[in-house]
């Protein structure tokens, strides 16, 4: 259960970091944001990672939670870089199930 | 600096890779243990099934010096082996059940075992200069992360960057992707097995501070305290022992006797020093009152900062989710690796004065690539069908499972000499998926815990290993299908087109 909370913190972090930058706002939202809404972004999306260590390390113990954060954040960092590699092919399932 | 990463990665790059693929599947080594003695039954070792044990020792071998008994751990895979040595200095070896603790004959294997002392020993050649070669390796391992990362400059920019059918941009985002997405893994990796083979690497501490290397030993490590013997007495059973020395019974991996059923004999319980900092050290007790006659010493800052890094690297602390961490990021640096070394060749292909005879050092590169990354992984998935497929009768059968592995790998590396580059990889990846889907059929035929009587019985250990295989043929089929269909795009605008077969 921990381990879900803690991959879906950071699955959420990462997808804001994601947002955060001006290229991938091309691709998936297809605007650029503000300076100050990428800044907003980047900033909740560093926090939603902070975030997922104090929930690591208080549901685990420091160490065991610590080395579980590192391994989260590889897992959760990898499902955003695959999301984005397949953006196209993601889409285009929306588009049919929206139709 | 780019030199540096480019260097310090290639040349020790195949061994690298074969530590990483060995590592990566160590981590499950009870795990592949369990899968290959199908005799054992799921299920742990009892305080009452050990205490059995240990009367049935009795029994067999009261006269014995020493009696020596080495339990599983929780997760599995390993029998509870008992051996003697009798007072002709001959000893002898029993198998029983951790369950039941009936005596038990299986199939000779050294299981997930052998792939954990391959990742850092090798094979057939000396383990001193083994573990010298892997130090050295790790040590420009660590060079090559460094100077990547330094190297990287849009480490941030192309974080989540992974562009395919772009060629040589590609296998550089994939390099970058594995590397940086697991980038604590990989320097913890590495630095910590570096510490774990510290004094082969620099044995200068030692005789700067102990008259030899021997005398450190002993002294970091005690030995069984010298004791006389005299007339016959009673022993306590392994699980009083065990309690006296305050160890459950998941902590313990191994309880010794000396000259055991005589007043004086000595109990040593070894702790597997599982959770994060233990001591791996032994508890000494009398094994007929059971008072602690010597407990492990009390280490200071720098051996304890040690054993918490090999901790770290042995990742045994670790439980179910958090060790599938670690194996996908082992993974991950396998793929890392296995990238880095593919593109290397793909960035100077294009570069080729002569595309058709391209010059030796690239052919070597080449050739050792297909043989090493497709090779070593095709000898392991072989590995595992001799376990199922050979005779369990025969002599050696456990030597034969890996001669197996080794000639398959061979054989793969014989292949591709003879065939042009991108066949060779097609054909090898295509028999690697083959032979990978093949071991959960084989284990349906040849034994009653194929993979739907696992998933219907909850074995998540043998449906999780035949999954495993499954998803390993299932890479290399895709892999080889991408390799085989695909066509590079002309060099530039007014070159002239270079027809695909010229660059195979």
């Amino acid at each position: 259960m921990i381990h879900i909370a803690i991959f879906l913190i950071l699955l959420a972090g990462f997808v804001l970091l994601l947002l955060a930058m001006a290229r991938h706002q091309q691709d998936w939202i297809r605007r650029k944001l503000s300076l100050r809404q990428n800044h907003a972004l980047r900033l909740s999306g560093f926090a939603l990672l902070i975030f997922a260590f104090a929930v690591a390390v208080s549901g685990l113990s420091w160490g065991y939670g610590a080395v579980a954060w590192f391994g989260w954040l590889t897992i959760a960092a990898g499902l955003v870089v695959t999301a984005n590699s397949n953006r196209e092919r993601l889409m285009r399932k929306v588009r049919r199930c929206r139709d | 600096m780019a030199w540096l990463h480019t260097w310090a990665g290639l040349l020790p790059g195949w061994l690298l890779y074969l530590v990483f693929l060995f590592g990566a599947a160590s981590f499950f080594q009870q795990e592949i243990s369990a899968w290959m003695r199908p005799e054992l039954q799921t299920g742990w070792a009892s305080n009452a099934s050990l205490d059995r044990i240990a009367q049935r020792l009795s029994e067999i071998a009261p006269d014995a010096e020493n009696w020596r008994i080495s339990l599983p751990n929780e997760r599995g895979g390993e029998p509870v082996t008992v051996s003697w040595e009798a007072l002709a200095g001959d000893t002898e070896e029993r198998i029983f059940d951790p369950v039941t603790s009936r005596e038990l004959v299986i199939r000779e294997t050294e299981g997930g075992y052998f792939l954990y002392r391959f990742h850092f020993e090798l094979y057939a050649i000396p383990v001193m200069w083994a573990r010298m070669f892997v130090s050295i390796a790790a040590l420009a391992m660590l060079v090559a992360i460094l100077s990547g990362i330094v190297t990287h400059k849009k480490i941030f920019a192309d974080f989540f960057m992974l562009r395919f059918s772009k060629g040589q941009r590609s296998w550089l985002d994939a390099h970058n992707v594995t590397a940086v997405l697991a980038l604590p893994f990989h320097l913890m990796i590495t630095y910590t097995g570096l510490v774990t083979l510290l004094f082969t690497l620099m044995p200068w501490p030692l005789d700067a501070n102990f008259p030899s290397h021997s005398a450190y030993y002993r002294a970091a490590f005690p030995s069984a305290p010298e004791r006389e013997v005299h007339g016959r007495a009673n022993m306590l059973a392994p699980s009083a022992l065990m309690e006296r020395a305050r160890y459950g019974l998941g902590e313990v991996r191994l309880i010794m006797f000396h000259n055991p059923g005589k007043a004086g004999a000595i109990a040593e319980i070894w702790s597997r020093g599982e959770r994060i900092g233990d001591t791996r050290l032994a508890t000494y007790l009398d094994a007929a009152s059971g008072d602690i006659i010597q407990r492990p010493p009390h280490h200071g800052p720098a051996f304890t900062t040690q054993n918490v890094m090999i901790d770290l690297h042995e990742g045994l602390f670790a439980a179910t989710a958090l060790r599938w961490l670690y194996f996908l990021s082992g993974v991950g640096g396998t793929v890392m690796i296995a990238t880095g070394l593919v593109l290397w060749t793909v960035k100077r292909r294009a570069k080729l004065p002569d595309p058709v005879r391209p010059y030796f050092g690239f052919r070597l590169v080449e050739r050792l690539n297909i043989g090493v990354i497709v090779g070593s992984m095709t000898g392991i998935a072989v590995y595992f069908l001799a376990n199922r497929l050979l005779s369990l009768t025969m002599a050696n059968r456990a030597d034969w499972e890996i001669n197996s592995l080794f000639i398959a790998w061979g054989g793969i590396f014989i292949w591709t000499l003879a065939r042009p580059a991108k066949r060779a990889w097609v054909e090898t990846l295509t028999a690697c998926a083959t032979l990978y889907a093949l071991v959960p059929l084989i284990n349906v035929l040849t034994t009653t815990r194929g993979l739907i009587p696992s998933l219907i019985a909850q074995d998540w250990v043998y449906a999780g290993f035949d999954g495993v295989m499954l998803a390993t043929a299932a890479v290399c089929a895709f892999t080889a299908y991408k390799v085989a269909v695909y066509k590079p795009k002309a060099a530039s605008r007014g070159k002239p087109r270079v027809p695909a077969q010229m660059v195979t």
